[in-house]
């Protein structure tokens, strides 16, 4: 039982860490109606950003996120401004196409530059609190609660940016109708950056909350972007409430899976396999996920 | 002359099969190599290009393909070409079935779904190492029991004119229309009575097809099979060689295979920064250039022998055609 409760508890952890990666693609679905492939890679840099902040300033852990964020954000706008504009552009043909081939490149240019600029070798930064909580008979490391704790306030700070601001109110119109939205005053063009880089910033923080917990390494990138779409697509892609839900649904469900697989020294390997297995169901039999708004489908 | 491009390839063609002898071994590696990826870039593009079906699972082909074989080489101690063979049927098979699972799929989705398979694939390789020998590598019958490599080249170079008559007189024909149909628009193909759904299988079972030759061509050459065949790595690497050549033309689609792979290893003295250079090259083709670098090289080549200024409706053939 205690098992059990340790397991559950290392579940919800990289669940949140899954929702914050997860609700980044799916704002950046909802605006721009392209499937970021390179999301996983803005992850492994906000990661390695926050280890160098930390190595050379000397800043404490938290500092290191933010500043990890703010500079993802800036990079995410510069991305966007440079690679993804034809995709506004009337004539442009075939936009699926191109978002997919652009982002796929990007994923695999940023990819082989870590591993050049970084090494290939795994890097640890100091835990953000050391130590353990002793609850009964249950122990959780101080740093997995912090990064639980951290992802659940970005989650709801990202929850009332969208519903309780009226830039959040405005990127929702944009996505509804970009036309409309034009037309009631909002500047598509500003709201497309800012959704790439809200999405990008939201990587980079969940990157550099579980840098402590895992190790950074340049392809650290690959499983959580394979999840993240499991999880948008479980939760249906553009819903940002759904993707949460999913998230932690995952996170639980893997962690479960890998604790009472029959085959131990198979089970790590085939957690992956899990949840891409649960993709391709869903993707099977309601393509729109759980919690999938109409007007997001692509189809 | 109107036919002057066909001849300029044929005597192309005869001089490198004629003087490949002369190339070094390391430079005959490089040029097998390039032949390979040669035939996964143009099937790529088939699937690609023409119908509009974004699969990144075409490397996991490769290497599913690549696996059937060796594995049942290795078992039933069956001939090699034998093998090959009932690895290409397998990955039609398995293609096929893709294809069908993923009709009602469009653009983003089928990427993601094709990628998800792909990782599943490569994970069960490499777990399953009791059978498949996991990252350790599968050791693979060879295809001839010779120090040369000449064979090799020669039965590479037969399999890309092979792939590439076979898939130029494939998107020649009716089935390239409709292929080309499906890609612009599906309901309007629909209402013109192209059998959507058929033919989107039947371009997913063809692609894989081709894929799967490669791959247990390359099983069965380099000697030692991994998982990593079928990772996303080289399935970029595909994408990148199909995009900067131009991935809207199968001759285009080969000639980035054979510029890429040629000049990755003219720039080996830069070792992984060349991926990178790649990677941007791909960037600001896709960015600037959409149609790929070589299309306009191509098309150009194509009119040569045309009286200049003549005939419109001969250029015109000549631009819509995808030659070979």
């Amino acid at each position: 039982m205690d098992y059990l409760l340790v397991q559950a508890t290392n579940g919800a952890v990289i669940g949140i860490i899954y929702a914050l990666v997860a609700t980044g693609v799916t704002l950046i679905f909802s605006i721009l109606k392209i499937v970021n492939f390179a999301h996983g890679d803005l992850y492994m840099l906000g990661g390695y950003c926050a280890y160098y902040v930390i190595k050379f300033l000397g800043a404490p852990p938290l500092l290191a996120l933010v500043i990890s964020m703010a500079t993802i954000f800036t990079f995410g706008v510069l991305i966007e401004r440079s690679l993804l504009t034809p995709l506004y552009n009337e004539r442009t043909e075939r936009k699926d196409e191109y978002g997919i081939i652009v982002t796929f490149g990007l994923a695999f240019v940023l990819r082989n530059m870590a591993l050049i600029v970084f090494g290939p070798f795994a890097h640890r930064p100091p835990s953000f609190v050391s130590g353990a909580q002793h609850i009964g008979s249950l122990i959780v490391t101080n740093d997995r609660l912090f990064v639980g704790g951290v992802g659940l306030v970005l989650i709801f700070a990202l929850l009332y940016f969208m519903n309780r601001t009226i830039w959040g109110q405005a990127l929702d119109a944009v996505s509804q109708s970009r036309d409309s939205a034009a037309i009631v005053g909002i500047n598509p063009r500003r709201f497309n950056s800012l959704a790439y880089a809200v999405g990008a910033s939201l990587a980079a923080a969940a990157g550099a909350l579980i840098a402590p917990i895992f190790s950074l390494a340049p392809d650290m990138g690959v499983l959580p972007t394979i999840q993240s779409y499991v999880i948008v697509i479980l939760g249906g892609m553009g819903s940002v409430l759904g993707s949460i839900i999913a998230g932690i649904l995952l996170g639980e469900a893997e962690t479960l899976f890998t604790a009472f697989f029959p085959d131990p020294t198979r089970a790590l390997s085939y957690t992956n396999a899990f949840g891409v297995l649960v993709l391709i169901i869903v993707l099977i039999f309601r393509p729109t996920g759980l919690f999938g708004r109409r007007h997001l489908r692509m189809e | 002359m109107r036919g002057l491009p066909v001849f300029i390839l044929l005597a192309a063609a005869i001089l490198s099969l004629v003087y490949a002898h002369l190339l070094n071994d390391y430079w005959m590696h490089v040029a097998i190599i390039a032949l390979f990826y040669g035939i996964l870039t143009s099937s790529w593009s088939l699937l690609a290009g023409y119908a509009g079906l974004f699969s990144l699972a075409h490397m996991a082909f490769a290497s599913l393909g690549g696996y059937t074989s060796a594995l049942l080489v290795k078992w039933y101690a069956i001939p090699v070409p034998l093998g090959v063979v009932a690895g290409v049927a397998m990955c039609c098979a398995v293609g096929g079935v893709i294809g069908w699972v993923c009709l009602r799929l469009s653009g983003p989705y089928l990427a993601i779904f094709t990628l998800a398979f792909s990782e599943i694939l490569r994970i069960a390789f490499s777990t399953e190492d009791n059978i498949t020998a996991g990252m350790a590598g599968l050791h693979t019958e060879p295809l001839f029991h010779t120090a040369s490599r000449l064979p090799y080249f020669y039965t590479a170079f037969g399999l890309l004119v092979f792939s590439l008559a076979v898939m130029g007189f494939i998107v020649h024909s009716r089935w390239g229309l409709f292929f080309r149909a499906i890609r612009e628009d599906e309901q309007a193909a629909a209402a013109s009575g192209v059998a959507v759904a058929r033919f989107r299988i039947l371009a997913f079972a063809i692609a894989s097809g081709f894929a799967a030759l490669a791959g247990g061509f390359y099983a069965h050459y380099i000697g030692v099979l991994t998982p990593s065949v079928g990772s996303l790595d080289l399935m970029a690497v595909v994408v990148v060689m199909t995009v900067i050549g131009g991935m809207e033309r199968i001759p285009t689609a080969v000639g980035g295979a054979f510029g890429v792979e040629a000049l990755q290893e003219y720039l080996r003295a830069y070792g992984e920064w060349r991926l990178v250079f790649f990677g941007f090259i791909l960037l600001l083709t896709m960015r600037f250039a959409r149609n790929g670098l070589l299309t306009p090289l191509w098309l150009q080549f194509l009119r040569l022998g045309e009286v200049r200024g003549a005939r419109p409706a001969a250029r015109k053939a000549g631009q819509e055609g995808s030659g070979i």
